[in-house]
């Protein structure tokens, strides 16, 4: 029999599956932003239709990476920077997992930022969601990788000489096939982004606006915002590379400028995965690995002597 | 005439010295010769000396070359590095042709063969192919039939088509007729071939061959040197078996791939040397604590920073039994000689999977270096057994969930072990962190809970005591009075070493240990010797302190740290010297 039981079964999948059982007493600070991300992924998960135990959910360090204890599904909360080489290596073990890795803008942007940068390039099939508070807060406040130039903290007491990082434009030249921006305060749309997230074949990296009214900014300063496929005064092709690039240099400048501008940024359908690219030069096995063990027809030993045989 | 040789072709780096060494490695093993190879290298792609040396018996060699009979040297550096080994009558083949070579001296108590190399070659059909001559020069010295060669000449060359395989025979033959017309010697030499069939591999070669026959199926890897191999062996043949490789851009990324895999339900493995465990450190410390099963190799290097990449040392004993903030149980295992690397591999994978715990598997520079014949019997697939240990399924998963149908995946079981379901199990939802958890793998901070758990993972190493063999491998006489005790790759110098201090009436026995966490209690075996030396390749002896701490007993050391391994004349003297300075001369 397989371990995997639960993988393909059909059954009726509610929102309200992915709350815990006995569910904890959220650590979130009342009006932050991360609870914005629970909602929408909770509303998402019934669209795309996989249930809590088909579902791997990779956190990092931080506010953030509380969201695998509120949300029931499989859950590794790894250490700071470190959750997308699990959660693509366990989606390359096992692809019928539904694989989702989600962490704060310091731990992808910052200590995990190499891991951000070769994911998107290799194009694993699977969601990466970042709280951008634009803020550490769970230490109290420092300044962050997305923190505007001029942030005052208590590590950098005369503001922050650094400009932000460019998610999106480090995401798009890194190679993520799907990129796109949302917020807290837009429940919708961050619903209907989530879910597309993770349906897409391929990296799909969403930078999710999460206010810290703690210690940044509380939800009235990413009101209004625009959807800009909603918007007449933006006109872009997403699967266009170069006006991507433009769009996503214009956002991500705003967002300092007090405009908030979310949507679909990117998105590169055709692009083969990474476990795609991999079968296709035979470096990867169409039977899920993690499957094998668990297969009784499994010949273990086929070629064992062609082995020895090498060092003949 | 001796059967026994030492032979050895030195150059610079990009002489193409390996592929030739190995061709000649690979022909003695092919006429059923035991082969024990080693290498002089730099950490360069060209330029620099390096040499590719040949032991060969037709009874298993254990150990490196301790002097020269037969040297290529395609610089006049070569001969110079190895003055040591070279002796009265060591022979000498060179292109006095060559440039560089024309005003070579050879020490008067030594025969100088000048051989026209590349010009043959050139006859043959290429200068590149001098090398080439000289192994058929080489095979008339040695008194080893040219034919030998053929078949590794066609395993090396016979991708680029049959004309490049003959011009190479062709080329062997032409450096053996000349030696045979152009000098007049008495070789005393006769390789005598057997009807043997052996296996020749390196350590890095066993390891992966260890790991594709214990089911893992799941390898990331970042290559560093001398560790690269494990990963280069596993990438082409693991995918014969299901399995796959993957590169990470970095060894941070490399552990973490490691651990999705093995979450995910592979058995998974990533190799490395010192500076890749000091990055896999951060990570080691959750996977110890999330208890997830993960084979870690560390091919020793000579360190600390970058240090001498390409020189061998067992300095990173500390880190593996230590490394990492808290505190938390890991195995650590060192295979004692090639063969062992492939057995040890096996046995760390079902270690890691019945204790859910993290192994190091630690092997070092020389193990990975060297290639060695054995019998194909040695490594015999049908007999690895692969224990996954209490993995449960949807059937068994009731057993462990508590009264609210939640699975529990750190329950605090007698013997410390809890158990395992992997993601996409039904019934078996569940979170885990490297965060201080309960049960359920939720986070907690209670003290009672905080105890609980810390006392369940140490309580696996008992258990583990209780349940495995951790023994070690033993020499030389039982009774003796002198106590040798190594780990790691010592053992086949040692093990010769024995034989010459038996030759000069030393009676000594020799404790090999493979297992450095757990290990065997020594207290008996020190407490029944006069004096106990503890032979290790590093400066500070840290095996020896161990040792020390667990008999509460002084023992002597013997430490080298130059980069070189031991050799078993080197040890044999050394022993000899502490019993000296001790007054234990057991004559």
């Amino acid at each position: 029999m397989s371990a995997f039981s639960a993988i393909g079964e059909e059954e009726e999948i509610e929102s309200e599956d992915f709350t815990p059982g006995t569910e904890p007493q959220p650590t979130w600070c009342p009006g932050c932003g991360d609870f914005g991300v629970l909602k929408a992924l909770k509303q998402a998960m019934p669209e795309v239709g996989r249930s809590p135990e088909e579902t791997l959910l990779v956190t990092g360090i931080g506010c953030s990476g509380k969201l695998s204890s509120y949300f029931e599904s499989y859950g590794y909360h790894s250490i700071h920077g470190r959750s997308l080489p699990v959660a693509r290596a366990a989606k390359l073990a096992n692809p019928e997992l539904e694989v989702i890795a989600a962490g704060g803008d310091g731990d992808g942007y910052g200590i995990g930022g190499n891991h951000f940068i070769h994911t998107a390039r290799e194009n694993h099939d699977m969601t990466y969601i970042v709280f951008n508070n634009e803020i550490f807060g769970l230490t109290k406040g420092q300044t962050s990788p997305t923190s505007p130039k001029g942030h005052k903290s208590k590590t950098q007491p005369h503001g922050s000489a650094k400009s932000p990082l460019r998610p999106l434009s480090l995401s798009l030249a890194a190679g993520s096939s799907y990129v796109a921006r949302t917020a807290a305060v837009n429940p919708n749309q961050a619903k209907e982004i989530i879910t597309e997230a993770i349906e897409h074949d391929g990296f799909a990296h969403v930078d999710f606006l999460t206010q810290c009214p703690t210690w940044n900014k509380d939800a009235k300063h990413y009101v209004p915002y625009t959807d800009v496929q909603d918007s007449d005064e933006y006109d872009f092709d997403v699967t266009d590379r170069r006006e991507a690039g433009q769009m996503m240099y214009e956002v991500e400048s705003k967002l300092y400028e007090g405009e908030v501008l979310t949507g679909r940024f990117y998105r590169d359908d055709p692009r083969p995965s990474y476990s795609e690219e991999k079968q296709a030069i035979g470096e990867m096995p169409d039977q899920p690995v993690a499957e094998q063990y668990f297969d009784e027809d499994h010949q273990w030993d086929r070629s064992y002597d062609e082995l020895l045989d090498l060092h003949k | 005439m001796p059967d026994d040789l030492n032979w050895a072709i030195g150059g610079e780096a990009g002489d193409g010295i390996d592929s030739t060494g190995k061709i000649f490695a690979q022909a003695l093993s092919r006429a059923g010769r035991h082969v024990f190879t080693s290498k002089d290298f730099a950490s360069r792609i060209r330029g620099g000396y390096t040499a590719y040396k040949v032991r060969t018996g037709a009874e298993p060699v254990e150990s490196v070359v301790d002097r020269l009979d037969i040297l290529i040297a395609l610089t006049e550096r070569t001969i110079e590095e190895n003055m040591d080994e070279l002796h009265e009558g060591s022979f000498i083949i060179y292109d006095d042709e060559r440039s560089t070579m024309r005003d070579v001296e050879i020490p008067d108590e030594m025969i100088g063969l000048p051989v026209p190399l590349k010009r043959l070659a050139e006859e043959a059909g290429g200068a590149i192919m001098r090398n080439v001559v000289a192994l058929g020069a080489a095979c008339e010295v040695a008194g080893f039939p040219i034919e030998n060669l053929d078949e590794a000449l066609e395993k090396r060359f016979g991708s680029k088509g049959q004309a490049i395989v003959e011009n190479n025979e062709t080329a062997a033959r032409l450096g053996r007729e000349y030696v045979e017309e152009e000098f007049d010697y008495d070789y005393p030499y006769e390789l005598i071939c057997t009807d043997e069939d052996y296996v020749l591999l390196n350590g890095d070669q066993a390891i992966g061959m260890g790991a594709i026959a214990a089911g893992c199926r799941f390898y990331a890897g970042y290559p560093i040197t001398p560790a690269t191999e494990v990963m280069e062996y596993l990438t082409g043949r693991i995918e014969q078996f299901g399995g796959t490789v993957v590169q990470a851009e970095d060894e941070l990324a490399a552990i973490n791939l490691a651990l999705g895999g093995a979450r995910a339900g592979a058995r998974s493995m990533t190799a490395t040397s010192g500076p890749g465990i000091d990055l896999m450190t951060e990570t080691f410390g959750l996977v110890a604590t999330s208890e997830t099963p993960l084979v870690i190799v560390d091919v020793m290097r000579s360190g600390p920073s970058t240090g001498m990449p390409t020189k061998q040392e067992q300095g990173d004993l500390n880190m593996l039994l230590h490394g990492g903030h808290g505190e938390v149980p890991r195995f650590v295992l060192a295979p004692t000689t090639v063969a062992e690397c492939f057995h040890k591999t096996i046995e760390a994978f079902n270690l890691a999977e019945k204790y859910q715990i993290p192994v190091y598997l630690t092997s070092d520079l020389s193990l990975a270096v060297t290639e060695q014949t054995y019998p194909p019997e040695e490594f015999d697939m049908d007999e690895v057994e692969v224990e996954r240990g209490k993995v449960v399924d949807e059937e068994s998963i009731a057993d462990w969930q508590n009264e609210n149908e939640q699975f529990q995946p750190h329950f605090p079981t007698a013997d410390g072990v809890s158990p395992r379901a992997f993601p996409g199990t039904s019934g078996g939802a569940h979170m885990t962190t490297g965060l201080e958890h309960d049960a359920l793998g939720r986070r907690t901070e209670d003290p009672e809970v905080r105890v609980e758990q810390v006392d369940k993972r140490d309580r696996k190493v008992d258990t583990a005591r209780e349940r495995e063999n951790f023994d070690y491998r033993e020499f030389g006489n039982p009774e003796a009075d002198t106590l040798v005790i190594s780990w790691g790759s010592n053992e086949g110098a040692m093990t010769e070493a024995l034989t010459l201090l038996e030759d000069d009436g030393y009676d000594v026995r020799f404790i090999s240990v493979p297992y450095i966490f757990p290990r065997p209690d020594l207290s008996e075996e020190i407490d029944a010797s006069e004096t106990t030396i503890v032979v290790e390749c590093n400066a500070n002896g840290p095996f020896a302190d161990l040792i020390e701490h667990d008999t509460l007993t002084r023992v002597e050391r013997i430490n080298k740290y130059t980069g070189v391994r031991f050799k078993a004349d080197e040890l044999a003297a050394e022993v000899k010297d502490v019993l000296a300075e001790t007054g234990e001369v057991a004559q």
